[in-house]
């Protein structure tokens, strides 16, 4: 155990400060990354009525398979109420792991590093809204040197889906936000199609090529409202964001709107330094999306590939690229399927492999060798499924990827547990900190 | 000349030592050309990031400071390092493109006085005064403002390291020693004349034309 955990430190010791890359493929990428085995894994999970303590909470999850608590939730945190509680960001130097909340717009930090097998609660930012100008629903928390960007989903104007992006310092103070261009003010920005809504989901940055890129989805009237209730209202369903934009990252100003109709929503950039380009998939229209230099040095966004039938509304929901750019697993969430995709050619991505894995699928995340992939169930707690009743229905479960099947690890069932409905997972190891680390901080 | 040229080669040695030491390593973008244009200087804001707090430090020449003093109202470019760092994409990097931006502004009148470097050790064991001269001379000109510091003791480190948010973490041996070596996250700050935290970089964002732009747009918005 000690010389595994001697060559997990050496791992991450040889990257901390190097770009580091690191859900470990599907992070900031100039943070520190676990190589070898992680050791936890975080799950911002969603309280339920009815449900133990029905509040949102940090539940700590043992995945290392040499401990004896393996497969087990060795903490759980409680936030004290409901937030729809849904993504979660490490900082740059992965001491910090941000929550957010996309009702109440509150953001959970928890230090992860004073004791990685137990988080507490280190600050809660309760004004987001006030500082940020009127911004609501933080939802991404993406790590950049020394603070946070931070995606917001709506707005408290008309609670629709105009919405911006929101900079904090990594110790949580305010520092600057930087609204989504809309077509009545584009902010220098080009107008490349015809779609220009201002909406916002995920934020990705490929630093050497100065590139930031958000995508688009939907605001607080929707997001809060029954999914059956929406699906119903034909005005409601035309409030999805139809757009991703390119932002000079430096400059933190828009460039370039691209049209990407459907609700792109997470995004996901190639590792390789010479690959550049980044992929999302399309909520309402079922497409692996890729948006790409051309050969004149502009970045453009095509549709590369079917994502199961789109006529039968598999929801494509959350995506996770391998480390070495060629697999992509897409999860299509109505049908609880996990679809991987070859995106070797990233021009023409196809499936190559499916497999069920509950009533309903969110969230994938994978170890950076790809060998174990987590998955969570989770997307809103007014659009999920509430029957049928058993271990399907709220869970993680992780496999092993042999290359060829997931065959199942070990899976927890998050009602019987009485925990809640799971959302984002962010991977956790003690190699990070050192158990005889010399950490600033102390 | 001839000491410039010895300087060059050395950090040549040492990428190339590096490099070949780590492997399929790639090297960060602040070694080569920067493969965008950067925005144009003052078409940008760069919001305060915090305050640079004050410390006790040590000169080259182990004379006791304050950090605020060395500061002085400049606009400085302060990058926390230590000097047997074998992370070609880590100190030697910050070093590296400290040396490229001081031969930016070594020749423009606008901005070569009201700019300072600063490399603070943040490894007081190792890096003593002299440690830091001897490895000044890698890297420095004698007709630019580039200090060398350190610290006397881990105490007056810590509370630097802290305020500056800057994780540093030593490395251990299995026998429980000190490995002489150190997990750290590249951070570069950018501070101005209020002492004021304006850009941090760190491997994948430090590039010598971005940070002469900021300086240029601090210089710009500023005054």
């Amino acid at each position: 155990m000690n010389i595994l955990r001697s060559l997990v430190v050496l791992a991450v010791t040889g990257l901390l400060s190097v770009a580091s890359y690191a859900d470990e493929t599907c992070m900031s990428p100039y943070m520190a990354k676990i190589q070898g085995q992680e050791d936890f894994v975080y799950v911002w999970t969603l309280g339920v009525p009815g449900v133990g303590d029905e509040q949102d909470k940090l539940v700590t999850v043992d995945v290392n398979p040499e401990s004896a608590n393996y497969g087990k939730v060795i903490a759980s945190l409680s936030v004290g109420g409901r937030n729809e509680a849904h993504h979660t960001g490490l900082t740059d130097d992965r001491r910090y792991l941000w929550a957010s909340g996309l009702d109440t717009s509150k953001i959970f930090i928890f230090d992860v590093h004073t004791d990685p097998a137990k988080p507490s609660l280190h600050k809660t930012i309760t004004d987001f809204v006030a500082k940020s100008g009127g911004v609501v629903g933080p939802h991404t928390n993406y790590a950049l040197p020394g603070r946070m960007m931070l995606t917001g989903l709506s707005n408290n104007r008309d609670h629709g889906g105009r919405t911006a992006l929101v900079e904090y310092t990594n110790a949580g103070e305010y520092v600057a936000t930087h609204w989504m261009p809309t077509g009545d003010n584009l902010q220098g920005a080009e107008k490349s199609g015809q779609y220009a809504d201002g909406y916002g989901y995920d934020v990705r940055v490929l630093p050497r090529k100065n590139l930031m890129l958000t995508s688009s989805f939907t605001g607080w009237n929707n997001y809060m409202m029954n999914m059956g209730a929406m699906m119903a209202d034909p005005e409601a369903m035309k409030a999805f964001g139809n757009t991703m934009v390119v932002w000079d990252m430096h400059a933190r100003q828009p460039r370039k709107i691209l049209d990407v109709p459907g609700s792109p929503l997470e995004i996901r950039c190639a590792w390789s330094p010479e690959h550049d380009y980044c992929f999302t998939s399309t909520a309402l229209t079922s497409k692996v999306w890729l948006v790409y230099l051309d050969e004149e040095g502009q970045w453009q966004a095509k549709a590369v590939g079917d994502i199961g039938d789109a006529a039968k509304i598999p929801l494509p929901v959350d995506i996770s690229i391998a480390n070495d750019d060629t697999r992509l697993w897409v999860n299509t969430w109505n049908d609880g399927m996990t679809r991987l995709f070859d995106i070797s050619d990233p021009h023409n991505a196809r499936q190559i492999y499916e497999k069920k894995i509950g009533t309903q699928v969110n969230m994938v995340s994978q170890s950076w060798d790809g060998k174990r992939v987590y998955y969570t169930s989770s997307l809103l707690a007014n659009w999920d499924k509430t029957e049928p009743a058993g271990p399907d229905l709220q869970y993680i479960k992780v496999y092993d990827w042999d290359g060829k099947a997931l065959q199942p690890a070990f899976a927890i069932d998050f009602l019987a547990e009485k925990l809640g409905a799971p959302h984002q997972m962010r991977f956790g190891a003690h190699s990070l900190y050192g158990s005889k680390a010399d950490i600033a901080s102390r | 000349m001839t000491n410039v040229g010895a300087a060059l080669l050395g950090m040549l040695l040492l990428v190339a030592g590096a490099h070949a030491s780590t492997g399929a390593t790639v090297l960060a973008p602040g070694y080569g050309q920067l493969a965008f244009t950067p925005p144009a200087a003052g078409s940008y804001s760069l919001p305060a990031l915090g305050d640079a707090v004050d410390g006790r430090v040590l000169d080259r020449d182990a004379r006791q400071w304050h950090l605020h003093d060395v500061l002085d109202g400049k606009l400085v470019l302060m990058g926390f390092i230590y000097t047997h760092c074998p992370d070609v994409n880590g100190c030697p990097l910050a070093s590296y493109v400290m040396k490229q931006v001081q031969e930016r502004l070594v020749n423009d009148a606008q901005l070569r006085d009201q700019v300072r470097l600063i490399s603070l050790s943040f490894d007081p064991d190792l890096d003593t005064p002299e440690a830091m001269k001897a490895y000044s001379r890698h890297f420095r000109r004698e007709d630019f403002d580039w200090r060398f510091l350190t610290t006397n003791s881990e105490t007056d480190l810590l509370p630097i390291l802290q305020g500056y948010g800057q994780f540093r973490q030593k490395v251990y041996d299995e026998d429980g020693s000190y490995a002489g070596s150190m997990s750290h996250l590249l951070r570069v700050y950018l501070i101005d004349r209020d002492k004021q935290i304006r850009n941090i970089y760190s491997a994948g964002f430090l590039h010598a034309d971005t940070v002469v732009n900021d300086l240029r747009t601090l210089l710009l918005t500023q005054d």
